[in-house]
């Protein structure tokens, strides 16, 4: 009996590795092809995933492929050599400058949002200090109705957040937020399904929104509109380059990668990923 | 007393209630789903590569990579599952240190989040085993996630069946691999099956342990080691970080509930096949 069953977990380990091993046969056939693993920002992936696109149209030999999972994730993968191109959807830090080398390839703004029912037309940077801390929790202290505010915020590790909260000067464990959010869309999502929220995306997902008749609108920030214009211009002021980084001087492959998603040539793609292109000059 | 209090109309008002209540959510969803979806879908959508991010163009290279990630996971995590389900309910008696071990720890893995596996999935197949993010990965990171509840419900089958049927053939001479192989899997095969769908439906609609492991990638795969994107890792991107990816987010949400019924359907009717079939040929009462 003990050898019966001994001879079955041989047989489906047997299988297994038999399993295994032709699987990895398959994919060392392809010596030829040179292959670029880029990961990081989730804001940053769509857009690097169409450009990624158009430059193996052009270039056959070349695979390129795009993982997604945040800023954070995208610098220690490069760090770790794990990918060769990392995303991120702020400016490299001071700290970071020394180890990585960063390459912007187009912008975008964060706008505050709120739902399109909601009368208030402006806050300030204090207001907006004082709700997202939780100070005011209601939307009749800022001029609007009667109702508690629904503070929405975004999980930590995301540039988003690490940009909203440099600009206003807080510290994410000072937020009392009522939900925390990961990606953009579920941002305007949950806005646009609560009559009483406040979050902040980018500017150009919820221009496109408010395109398509989702129920948000976004308030001007330091009393400057929110549009694709003021966040080309620069005068919209909290607005972020998204960058690729790389862990050393970028050579060969990556190099050309990275011109390529720098060249005018992509500057579609870059709009119709709602986001501004980035003029290098 | 029993019947009376069953009769009483409050509580099956509250039966009828609940029922309703079940049965009309699961309605509201799937008839959201495909109220939303259904225009979206043809064959061209079923075929071509996504566009712009997916929010136009197909789903094709997704539909082989969930393929290929579903076999990759049923191909190791079956005959790893029956396996040990044979040695738990054949080999080892009910109260036996090491099967209450084994049973213990799957019970245990059967409640660890999926975001856990994909961690671990990630660390181990793709960076310690250099597998890559591919779908090789996300594949063996799936099957370590439904082995628990494959193991569990065809040890539950196997159960089942009957101990006349290993009396019977123990006086008849038969080794215990024939009874094994030709009386009792056979005989278990629905319980293997309610396995199988449910360990099939648990990996198909797996979204946050496979962002580690088989990646984003929307390109056709050319092996096992390419990453390749699954449906619902598409749908999470498509309606949660593209805007204006709602369309097409429905329309593959509607392939992958089309899918799972698919599969159920065909599991019902295989069950069915085999009951019906095994209880033509062993008559034994």
């Amino acid at each position: 009996m003990i050898i019966n069953s001994n001879n079955l977990t041989k047989l489906f380990i047997t299988s297994t590795m038999i399993g295994l091993q032709s699987c990895g046969q398959s994919g060392q056939n392809t010596p030829t092809i040179q292959k670029l693993t880029i990961t990081g920002s989730s804001t940053v992936a769509p857009l690097v995933g169409e450009i990624a696109k158009r430059f193996e149209a052009e270039n056959s030999e070349v695979r390129i492929d795009v993982q997604t999972g945040g800023s954070s994730r995208g610098i220690a993968d490069v760090e770790s050599a794990v990918a060769d191109i990392g995303m991120v959807s702020r400016a490299l830090k001071e700290e970071e400058k020394g180890k990585l080398y960063g390459f912007v390839i187009a912008k975008d703004g964060i706008g505050i949002i709120v739902h399109s029912s909601n009368p208030v037309k402006e806050i300030n940077d204090e207001q907006v200090v004082a709700i997202y801390q939780g100070e005011i929790d209601n939307w009749k202290e800022v001029g609007g109705k009667d109702a508690p505010i629904t503070v929405v915020n975004k999980a930590e590790g995301r540039s988003t957040l690490e940009l909203f909260l440099k600009y206003f000067q807080l510290k994410n464990s000072q937020i009392k937020a009522k939900v925390v959010i990961g990606d953009n869309q579920q941002g305007t999502k949950t806005v646009a399904g609560n009559e009483n929220a406040i979050g902040y995306v980018s500017v150009g997902a919820a221009e496109y929104e408010i395109d398509q008749g989702v129920p948000i609108k976004l308030l001007p920030v330091g009393g400057v509109e929110a549009t694709s214009e003021t966040v080309r211009d620069g005068s919209f002021p909290l607005s972020r380059p998204l960058t690729v980084i790389t862990k050393n001087q970028p050579e060969g492959l990556t190099e050309e990668f990275i011109q390529f998603a720098q060249s005018e040539e992509v500057h579609d793609l870059v709009r119709g990923q709602n986001l501004i292109p980035f003029q290098t000059k | 007393m029993k019947q009376e209090i069953i009769k009483s109309p409050i509580s099956t008002i509250l039966v009828w209630l609940v029922a309703v209540l079940v049965t009309g959510t699961f309605a509201w969803i799937l008839g959201d789903i495909i109220f939303h979806g259904v225009g979206g879908i043809s064959w061209e959508f079923l075929t071509t590569a996504p566009e712009d991010a997916g929010r136009s163009g197909g789903i094709g290279p997704i539909l082989v990579s969930t393929g290929l990630i579903l076999a990759v996971a049923m191909g190791v995590s079956v005959p790893l599952g029956v396996g040990t389900a044979i040695l738990l309910a054949e080999f080892t008696s009910a109260t036996n240190w090491f099967g209450r071990f084994v049973r213990r720890s799957l019970d245990i893995l059967a409640g660890v989040p999926s975001i856990v596996f994909g961690l671990f999935g990630n660390a181990f197949f793709a960076k310690t085993l250099g597998l890559g993010f591919s779908i090789l990965s996300g594949g063996l990171t799936l099957a370590c996630m439904v082995l628990p509840i494959l193991i569990r419900s065809a040890e539950e089958g196997l159960r089942g069946v009957p101990d006349e049927l290993r009396l019977g053939a123990a006086a008849l001479g038969l080794s215990r691999t024939t009874t094994l192989f030709h009386l009792l899997l056979p005989a278990a095969i629905p319980g293997l099956l309610v396995g199988l769908v449910l360990g099939i439906g648990r990996a198909i609609a797996e979204t946050a342990a496979l962002v580690f492991t088989s990646g984003y990638v929307a390109r056709m795969p050319q092996s096992l080691l390419d990453s390749g994107r699954s449906l619902s890792i598409h749908i999470f991107d498509l309606s949660m970080n593209i805007s204006g990816g709602d369309t097409n987010a429905y329309g593959s949400a509607l392939v992958l509930v089309i899918l799972l019924l698919m599969i159920n359907a065909t599991a019902a009717w295989l069950a069915h096949q085999s009951s019906s079939k095994y209880n033509d040929s062993y008559q034994f009462r």
